[in-house]
């Protein structure tokens, strides 16, 4: 057998492994990182166009912490949490080691912070915590691919060492310390030990194992037409290759299993909405419609939740989730439907220029001569119901009570803003049926503040450790107030992993 | 027209593997999941299929899909 040897050996070359390779590398450490798929990135390199800094302030750092704190109601580790708010300050000095600079920074002041919520960190809806600093868009405006192939070079020209098409099968455990790995030519099945001094798991989330996402995060994962019996949508791109080998080579290990969860978002599946191979492509107006909150109702008819909260993504999800059939439906008017082509809708979402909307009936129109079966339009509420199998006798009784709040501009019912407060009076009438979906699988491994492993009885693995999304459920709680590659987290614990590791194999010398 | 260079695209390193590509212009790629890679179905793209390359290229999320220059 192939045998390697390296000071720290690094599993994933998402952006919390490259992260950690550098700063191993950095620190003077011999690096080798496996990648099962033949080229670096992972779930950061899809999304994020900006990244999250909360400044090198005693004041910021601790309202950034407390705020993230109280918003997972202090589910999340408040050590884990505090580290990764700390590191956030290297970000920017790192990313323009890369050779990147930054489009443009938005300082937030510190009374600001907390008291919005929004997209900018990614897809967290959480509040905002710090400054943005945002990537300088490629394409359709998703930086941080270039971010992970320059970051691959830099190891590279640094000495540090790829590995392609390589997995590890299982950690090497001897007495009480990790001291290397078994891994694999994912294409010829060739084995090899890479003995390693210390060994830092960076493999992401596990979108694509759907039996550890029914298990741990309770959605069953269903095709894209949600026509098999299923409910949920998936809505990250598909082939992401994110199995969970990571958080079982840990468990395997004796590590502890840490917080999972998933990121969701509420959506109408189907063709003509949404792309085969990803979720994101979107091929018309639909996604903006579902982020208005007008009325919101379950298969009886009824009102479940505030609908102000439709941007509130985790909220919708989990409010969704525990409808009968497990799904809801937003319904509008012709007079709406004028009214989001004419004024403009409440919520742009963030995806798309502009607040008018086009044509919303030859839209939908579109969709259903696709086949879609989740969207409907009608003449009448009782052919709309018929078509949508939302029971007719609740949703008059519903409608009839939500107009008079309407004129009232006053809900009694769930306190809505009247300024989403619209009647549905006048046909056509429009529907679609919303599941809830997923954005991204994440957590499982337990850490501690320095990334260390935790093991049972939660005392680190000496020599294991682990960042980014394999840890995220750490982070964001359980369940989870939101979370997708998130690019801050990654960076930040890539950071404090290359540190760690580094500073450890180094004792042995 | 006579002389006219033919065009041939190319696909980046970074490329990650999202299939935004294949979702929008099927005519164009194809992701092909076994060997984890995307491919042009053409070389070089017929001409009636020049104008659908290039806003390929400006759809691609992380503008991975270049033009070959020979």
């Amino acid at each position: 057998m192939k045998t390697l040897n390296t000071d720290v050996l690094i599993m994933g070359s998402g952006l919390a492994g490259l992260t950690a390779a550098n700063t191993a590398l950095d620190a003077g450490a011999e690096v080798i990182v496996v990648e099962k798929r033949p080229f670096q990135g992972g779930g950061v390199s899809n999304t994020p166009m900006q990244t999250l800094v909360v400044r090198d302030d005693p004041a910021y750092q601790n309202r950034a912490f407390k705020i993230h704190m109280d918003y997972t109601n202090w589910n999340a580790n408040p050590h884990v949490v505090r580290s990764w708010l700390k590191n956030t300050v290297r970000i920017p000095a790192f990313v323009r080691s890369l050779g990147i600079e930054f489009l443009n920074i938005k300082y937030n002041p510190l009374e600001e912070l907390g008291t919005t919520r929004g997209y900018e960190v990614g897809f967290p809806n959480a509040f905002h915590i710090g400054d943005y600093y945002r990537l300088k868009w490629i394409g359709k405006g998703h930086g941080a691919a270039i971010i992970c192939k320059k970051a691959a070079d830099r190891i590279r020209e640094k000495g540090g060492r790829i590995l392609f098409h390589t997995t590890l099968t299982k950690l090497i455990k001897t007495e009480d310390r990790i001291t290397g790995a078994f891994g694999k030519d994912v294409r010829t099945g060739e084995e090899m030990e890479i003995r390693a001094k210390a060994v830092v798991i960076a493999t992401g989330g596990f979108n694509d194992n759907k039996e550890m996402v029914e298990k741990y995060c309770g959605l069953h994962l269903t095709n894209k037409n949600c026509d098999d019996g299923g409910n949920v949508v998936f809505n990250h791109f598909t082939g992401s290759r994110l199995t969970g080998d990571g958080q079982r080579l840990v468990w395997e290990a004796g590590g502890a299993k840490g917080a999972m969860g998933c990121n969701g978002h509420a959506m109408v599946p189907g063709p003509g909405i949404v792309g085969d191979h990803c979720a994101w492509v979107v091929y018309n107006e639909l996604r903006t419609m579902q982020e208005q909150a007008y009325l919101w109702v379950n298969k009886y008819g009824q009102r479940f939740i505030c609908e102000e909260q439709s941007d509130n993504h985790m909220a919708m999800v989990t409010a969704v989730n525990n409808q009968p059939g497990k799904c809801g439906y937003m319904i509008f008017d012709q007079d709406t439907a004028e009214h989001m082509e004419k004024e403009g809708v409440e919520r742009a979402y963030f995806i798309f220029e502009g607040n008018r909307l086009h044509n919303v009936k030859k839209q939908f129109e579109e969709v259903i001569a696709k086949g879609n079966k989740h969207v409907f339009l009608a003449d009448t509420l009782e052919e709309l119901c018929e078509m949508s199998g939302i029971e007719y006798e609740g949703l008059k009784d519903q409608i009839d009570r939500y107009n008079g709040y309407c004129e009232k501009r006053y809900d009694e019912e769930l306190a809505k803003d009247p300024l989403y407060l619209r009647p549905v009076k006048r046909g056509p009438f429009y529907a679609f049926r919303v599941f809830p979906g997923g954005y991204h699988a994440f957590g499982g491994i337990k850490i501690n503040g320095k990334c260390q492993v935790l093991n049972e009885e939660q005392r680190a693995i000496k020599g294991l450790y682990s960042g980014g999304d394999c840890c995220a459920g750490e982070v964001f709680g359980n369940p989870p107030i939101g979370g997708i590659g998130w690019s801050t987290l990654s960076f930040a614990q890539g950071f404090i992993c290359g540190d760690e590791a580094a500073a450890y194999a180094k004792s042995f010398e | 027209m006579e002389g006219k260079q033919k065009m041939k695209l190319g696909i980046r390193d970074y490329c990650i593997r999202c299939g935004i590509c294949e979702d929008l212009y099927p005519q164009l790629f194809h992701v092909n999941l076994d060997e984890d890679v995307v491919e042009v179905r053409y070389d070089p793209v017929p001409e009636e299929l020049e104008e659908t390359a290039r806003s390929a290229m400006k759809d691609c999320a992380i503008a991975a899909i270049y033009m070959i220059k020979e």
